[in-house]
């Protein structure tokens, strides 16, 4: 039997379709299992798995409460404001000196002569920091802090999180500023503006679209560290990534209820962003950078 | 693209704009705008890049009170090039990068391909889609070990009411690993996706029209105009992901702690075990060193044979 044209046309966007839903079941699954296990009380959850609220169990905002007003009240908050403060903080630095560097490796010629660098190897040297591992630097880094009594300071870990975002924002500045026309500060130039007044009134209020999504960037990669934290940090500036991280390696068993709901409040923010981010993303401004 | 057609015009008008009164490469703020950055970036990659070097060829150990710093020459290396548990952890990282990238690359490429066809709600499915790489990995990590936990997870459980057997994901030495790429999988598929889609959609509809006309069916078009024409893009996209997971630790640490035993241990852990737990400065920078020469020996060889295979297609 062969299918018409029109039925084969169907029976393909059927599957599409099926595939599609197939695919944002795996992508959700995850984050629905987190929400029904961080309001399940312990006995649910080690019964064996159960799927639907009300339904095969009776939930709970026991857990919640837990963490929330009860006697973890104040680690939680401390870590997860410490991260809220942090991670914005670094992304708005990182952009700032980011984006200067940027702008100027697309609007100055710049020459070293002992390294025959122009602007192009200047600009592929600062994203190449990309490919570092951190772990090769990251001893380096502790007893440079030690030093510096930076240890386990917010200011430290802001400082950190600002180099380390610092390649990835100029990059794709750079690539923003390339495509941004240049009559309007030419001509704020030639009115006898200077350079940092031109770019301060006309390219960055012109740019918005692309500082935006690098902050956004720039504050997902610092809110989701873990390695820094890890190693600089220990009480007064730990993040949210590192109190969960720590939270199940404890004695008595990973307890999932609390787990999961600290796992959400560890995502929820980047939730936000993720759906922030998607417009910028698929606009073209982050992949156009990496082609 | 982009930034390369700028750099080549920003070349050929060059001479011109140095010829102005008032040109803008003389300009002396422009160190102003440069320098905080490089600054930055010296002070936190370059001296911490030689300094890890030297602690290469140092003995400190700060579990040991006496003897404090010495140089020891190659010695840490001589230990390291006869240390199994080290070559252990690059066979794992190896492993974890080859197979994480090719699977996410595969995964990703196929949703791309979905999502480029004529379909509705397009935006809610490219939120959804991208959503996984945008959250904490610390944070997968525990919603994984829940999904696959072997007694209460739901995957078991769902295999074993398909009539399935009962996987233990991350008991046995040689699934732990695999279970680890799955994981990571699911983060990072959405980057490929994303990219791949862009570049899906940045493809001349001429070509196509072209095939349609010749009767080329769906899969000569992929084969012979769609994938080609990604070729550069895959490249780019895969190069990026694998040096991203080199630094695989996060869901490691988190979802096995390099176990069962030492079946899932990475460098990165191994390098921060050493040198945190026991201490061994020296040792753990010659183990940290070791990784970044092995990216930069994969990554050339990587790039080499696309160009070997790049010149053979173009024969």
């Amino acid at each position: 039997m062969y299918l018409t044209m029109r039925q084969t046309r169907r029976l393909k966007l059927g599957i599409t379709y099926l595939l599609l839903v197939i695919w944002t079941i795996i992508c959700l699954f995850p984050i629905y299992w987190l929400i029904i296990t961080s309001v399940k009380l312990p006995v649910a959850v080690f019964q064996g798995p159960t799927y639907f609220p009300w339904i095969d169990f009776q939930p709970t905002l026991n857990a919640w409460k837990h963490l929330l007003v009860g006697p973890m009240q104040n680690q939680v908050l401390r870590s997860w404001f410490n991260s809220a403060v942090m991670a914005p903080t670094s992304a708005v630095l990182a952009v700032a000196i980011g984006s200067l560097a940027g702008y100027a490796l697309t609007r100055f010629q710049y020459y070293i002569p002992i390294l025959k660098w122009r602007n192009n190897d200047l600009a592929f040297w600062i994203i190449s920091q990309r490919m570092l591992p951190p772990v090769v630097v990251i001893l380096p880094y502790l007893i440079m802090y030690r030093v510096l009594g930076l240890v386990d300071t917010h200011a430290g870990m802001i400082l950190i999180y600002t180099v380390f975002n610092l390649p990835f924002a100029v990059w794709i500045m750079r690539d923003f500023f390339a495509n941004l026309p240049r009559d309007l500060e030419e001509s704020a130039l030639i009115d006898g503006a200077s350079r940092l007044q031109a770019f301060r009134l006309i390219v960055l209020p012109l740019s918005s679209p692309g500082l935006i999504a690098t902050f956004l960037f720039c504050m997902m990669f610092s809110w989701n560290d873990y390695l820094f934290a890890l190693m600089l940090t220990f009480s007064r500036a730990t993040t949210m990534p590192m109190f969960v991280a720590g939270f199940g390696t404890q004695s008595y068993g990973p307890q999932w209820w609390f787990l999961s709901a600290l796992a959400l409040l560890t995502i929820a923010p980047m939730i936000v962003i993720a759906l922030l981010i998607e417009r910028y993303i698929t606009r073209g401004l982050i992949v156009g950078a990496i082609k | 693209m982009s930034t390369n057609l700028a750099g080549q015009l920003a070349k050929v008008s060059a001479p011109q704009e140095a010829a102005r009164p008032r040109g803008i490469s003389s300009d002396p703020s422009k160190h102003i705008f440069l320098l905080p950055a490089v600054i930055l970036i010296l002070l936190f990659s370059l001296f911490p890049l030689f300094f890890s070097l030297a602690l290469a060829f140092l003995s400190w150990d700060l579990s040991r009170l006496t003897g404090g710093v010495r140089f020891i020459g190659l010695e840490n290396f001589i230990t390291l090039v006869n240390d199994a548990r080290f070559w252990n952890t690059a066979r794992v990282t190896l492993t974890f990068v080859l197979g994480a990238v090719s699977l996410e690359y595969l995964v990703g490429l196929g949703v791309a391909l979905l999502l480029n066809q004529d379909i509705r709600f397009r935006r809610f499915f490219r939120v959804v889609f991208l959503m996984p790489m945008m959250l904490t990995p610390a944070a997968v990590a525990y919603a994984g070990r829940m999904l696959f936990n072997e007694g209460q997870g739901p995957i078991n459980h769902i295999i074993k009411l398909l009539g399935g057997p009962q996987i233990p994901w991350f008991s046995n030495s040689s699934l732990a690993l695999p279970s680890l790429i799955l994981v990571d999988t699911w983060e990072w598929t959405p980057f490929m996706m994303i990219v791949l889609l862009a570049g899906l959609q940045s493809l001349p509809p001429e070509v196509y029209e072209a095939a349609r006309v010749d009767g080329a069916n769906d899969w000569q078009t992929f084969r012979h105009i769609t994938f080609p024409m990604l070729a550069p893009v895959s490249v780019t996209i895969i190069l990026i992901r694998a040096l991203e997971a080199f630094k695989l630790f996060d869901i490691v640490t988190v979802m096995t702690g390099g176990g069962p035993g030492t079946a899932t241990e990475p460098v990165t852990l191994y390098a921060y075990l050493v040198g945190m737990k026991n201490g061994n400065l020296g040792y753990a920078s010659a183990i940290a060193y070791s990784l970044l020469i092995m990216v930069i020996i994969s990554s050339t060889l990587f790039l080499k044979l696309v160009r070997q295979r790049a010149v053979q297609a173009a024969e």
